[in-house]
C-alpha cells in the first residue's frame, strides 16, 4: 500500500524535476502581497511594526499558495480520466487509493517547499519566527495541502469536465479567502463575519498560522486546525475513491 | 478456459441534460469461452458494445447481472486476483502524454510487485521488442499515434500476464505498423499468452484470431473460427448489379446450386459453395430470362457476408 503511494509520488516527483518552473510561479502571488500590500497594513497592529504585521499577515498569504495552487492541483487529473490512464491504472494491481495519495503527497511537499520560501521571504522582510513554530507551520502547511489537494482530485474525478471544475473552484476560492480573513483578521469586522469564518475550514489554518507566529503555541484554534483539516481530508479522500470506481459508469 | 462469461449485461443510466437520464443497453446478454492460448477477437461496428464487454471482463465496468470469471476468478468478488493476471490495453491507450514512455513502463512494471532492477530489465526487453529505445525518453506528448500505441501495448505486457486485453489495437496504424502489431499479437500467442482483441476490421479478424465473436447491438450474433463461419455462408458470393432485381431473385433463389440469395439496395448478393463452377449456370440462367446484367464480380465469402446474413446489414454500413 505505502510502496504503491511511494512509487506514485516517485513518478509525479520525476515529472516535477523535470519541470521545477511551475511550483516557484506559484509563489510568485503571495511574494508580491508580502512586499506590496503588507507595508499598507502598519495601521491594522498594535505597535504597528513591520515584524507585527508580518507575523499577522504571512500566514494568510501562505494560506493563499494553498488555496490558489492545489485546489487546482486536480485539473490534471480531468484529462487522464479520458486518455485512458487511469483506466489502466484502476485495473491494474495498484492499490487503488495510491494512485490519488501519491499525487496529494506531491501536493502536499511542493506546497511546503513553497512555504519554506515564502516564510524565508518574510524572514528577509523582518519575519521573526522560532523553530518550533516554523516546524509546525510547515505540518499546518502540508496538512492544508492534503486537505485542498484531496478536495481538487475529488471534484475532478467527480465533474470530470475542465469548463465546470474552473467554475466551481473559481466559486468557492473567492468567498473561502474572504471570509478566512486571509488579509486582515477576520476579528477586526463585525460579529455576523465572525461567525460565517467559523464555517470555513481555511479560517482555522490562518487562525492557527498567526497564533504559532505570535509564538503562542497553546492556541487552541492549532490543534482545531489540525484535526478539521485531517477530518475533512479524509472524507474528501474517501469521496474521492468512491468517484473513481464510478468513472466506469 | 481463461474467460468464461455467462448472460453479461450492463446497462448504463447515461445523463441526458437538464437532470434528464435515459438508460442505454449496451450489452445486453453476452455468453463467452475463451481457452488458454487462444487469439479471440470481437468483431462488431462502432456502439456494438465491445468496449464495455472488454472493461466489464477487465474489472473496470462493474456488470449490471451475470457473472464472469477471468483466469479463474470472478471478475466483481475477486477483481483483484483477476487484476494481477491481466493486461489491458484500452481504447485510449493510457500512455501518460506528460512523462517519457519509459517512465509509465517502469512504473507499472513496480507497481505489479518487481524490483527496481527487474523492472529495468523487463522494460528494456520491451523497448527492444517494440523498437522504442531511442524515444523511451521523450515526453509521450511528442510521439506519434503509432509510438503511442506501441508504448501503450509494451505497458501492457510489462507483468507477462496470461491474458491481454487489445481493445481496437490497430486503431490509427499505418499499414506497416498494423502488419509488425499483427507479428506480435501472434507472437504473444506463441509463448502461450491468451489475446482477446476487438476490431471493426473485417480482415484483422479474419487473419488474426483462432476464433471470433460477431456483436452487434450489444448481442453475440455468430461465433465460431473465421473459416466455419464463412463456410456457414458458403464459399463464394456473386454480386450482381440488373434490372429487374426481383425477377431475377426469385430466379436465382429457384436454382439448387444457390444456397442464398439476398438483395440489398440495387444489387443482388448469391451465395453459393463453388463458385467457379455455379457462374457459368446462373449466367446461362438469367441469360434464358432475357435479364441483362449491368455488372458481376465473383469473391471468396467473408466475414461480412457473416455479418450480413445475420444482422441484415453490411458491416461496411453499420454504424
Ligand atoms: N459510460 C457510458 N455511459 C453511457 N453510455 C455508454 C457508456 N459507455 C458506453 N456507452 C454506450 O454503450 C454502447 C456501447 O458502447 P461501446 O463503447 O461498448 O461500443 P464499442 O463496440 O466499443 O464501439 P466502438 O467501435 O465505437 O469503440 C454505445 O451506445 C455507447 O453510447
Ligand atoms: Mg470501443
Amino acid at each position: 500500500m505505502l510502496r504503491h503511494t511511494a512509487l506514485f509520488l516517485g513518478y509525479e516527483l520525476r515529472f516535477l524535476l523535470r519541470n521545477p518552473i511551475w511550483p516557484v510561479f506559484g509563489i510568485l502571488q503571495p511574494v508580491m502581497y508580502l512586499i506590496f500590500f503588507a507595508p499598507l497594513l502598519g495601521s491594522t497592529t498594535p505597535s504597528g511594526s513591520m515584524a507585527d504585521v508580518l507575523a499577522m499577515f504571512t500566514p494568510g498569504s501562505m494560506m493563499m499558495i494553498a488555496l490558489f495552487g492545489s485546489l487546482f492541483a486536480g485539473f490534471g487529473l480531468i484529462n487522464e480520466t479520458r486518455n485512458g490512464v487511469l483506466e489502466r491504472l484502476a485495473v491494474s494491481p495498484a492499490w487503488p487509493p495510491a494512485i490519488i495519495l501519491g499525487r496529494v503527497a506531491k501536493d502536499m511537499l511542493v506546497l511546503v517547499l513553497q512555504a519554506i520560501l515564502v516564510m524565508g521571504v518574510a524572514m528577509l522582510m523582518g519575519l521573526r519566527i522560532g523553530v518550533i513554530a516554523f516546524v509546525v507551520m510547515l505540518g499546518l502547511m502540508a496538512m492544508t495541502g492534503l486537505f485542498a489537494a484531496s478536495l481538487s482530485y475529488g471534484l475532478a474525478l467527480a465533474l470530470r469536465d475542465e469548463n465546470g471544475m474552473s467554475q466551481i473552484v473559481q466559486f468557492f476560492a473567492m468567498p473561502l479567502t474572504l471570509i478566512a480573513g486571509l488579509f486582515l483578521p477576520v476579528s477586526l469586522g463585525p460579529e455576523w463575519l465572525q461567525t460565517a469564518a467559523k464555517f470555513n475550514p481555511l479560517y482555522y489554518g490562518v487562525e492557527a498560522g498567526r497564533a504559532l507566529f505570535r509564538d503562542d503555541l497553546s492556541n487552541s484554534t492549532i490543534p482545531t486546525a489540525f484535526g478539521l483539516l485531517g477530518a475533512l481530508a479524509v472524507i474528501t479522500l474517501i469521496w474521492s475513491m468512491r468517484s473513481l470506481r464510478k468513472m466506469a459508469g | 478456459m481463461i474467460i468464461e462469461a455467462h448472460d453479461l449485461r450492463k446497462t448504463f443510466i447515461a445523463k441526458r441534460g437538464r437532470g434528464k437520464t435515459e438508460e442505454v443497453e449496451a450489452v445486453r446478454g453476452i455468453d463467452l469461452a475463451v481457452e488458454a492460448g487462444e487469439i479471440f477477437a470481437a468483431l462488431g461496428p462502432n456502439g456494438a458494445g465491445k468496449t464495455t464487454t472488454v472493461r466489464m471482463l477487465a474489472t473496470f465496468t462493474a456488470p449490471t447481472s451475470g457473472t464472469a470469471k477471468v483466469a479463474g476468478f470472478d471478475v466483481v468478488k475477486e477483481a483483484a486476483k483477476v487484476r494481477e493476471n491481466i493486461g489491458y490495453v484500452s481504447q485510449a491507450g493510457g500512455v501518460d502524454d506528460n512523462s517519457p514512455g519509459l517512465d509509465s513502463l517502469m512504473l507499472a512494471a513496480r507497481l505489479s510487485g518487481m524490483s527496481r532492477k527487474q523492472a529495468q530489465v523487463r522494460s528494456e526487453e520491451l523497448l527492444e521488442a517494440f523498437s522504442l529505445t531511442e524515444i523511451a525518453n521523450r515526453p509521450a506528448k511528442t510521439l506519434s499515434g503509432g509510438q503511442k500505441r506501441r508504448f501503450a501495448l509494451a505497458i501492457g505486457l510489462v507483468t507477462r500476464p496470461p491474458l491481454v486485453f487489445l481493445d481496437e489495437p490497430t486503431t490509427g496504424l499505418d499499414p506497416q505498423n498494423r502488419a509488425n502489431l499483427w507479428d506480435e499479437v501472434r507472437t504473444l500467442r506463441a509463448q502461450g499468452t491468451s489475446v482477446l482483441l476487438t476490431t471493426h476490421y473485417l480482415d484483422e479478424a479474419d487473419a488474426l484470431c483462432d476464433r471470433l465473436i460477431i456483436i452487434d447491438h450489444g448481442k453475440i450474433v455468430a461465433e465460431g473460427t473465421p473459416t466455419d463461419l464463412k463456410k456457414e455462408v458458403a464459399g463464394d458470393v456473386v454480386t450482381l448489379r440488373l434490372k429487374g432485381l426481383e425477377e431475377a431473385r426469385e430466379l436465382l433463389a429457384a436454382q439448387d446450386y444457390i444456397k442464398e440469395v439476398r438483395a440489398e439496395d440495387d444489387l443482388l448478393r448469391a451465395y453459393l459453395d463453388d463458385g467457379e463452377h455455379g457462374l457459368p449456370q446462373l449466367l446461362r440462367a438469367l441469360e434464358e430470362r432475357n435479364l441483362t446484367l449491368d455488372s458481376i464480380s465473383l469473391d471468396r465469402a467473408t466475414l461480412d457476408d457473416v455479418f450480413l446474413r445475420h444482422t441484415g446489414r453490411s458491416l461496411r454500413d453499420a454504424a
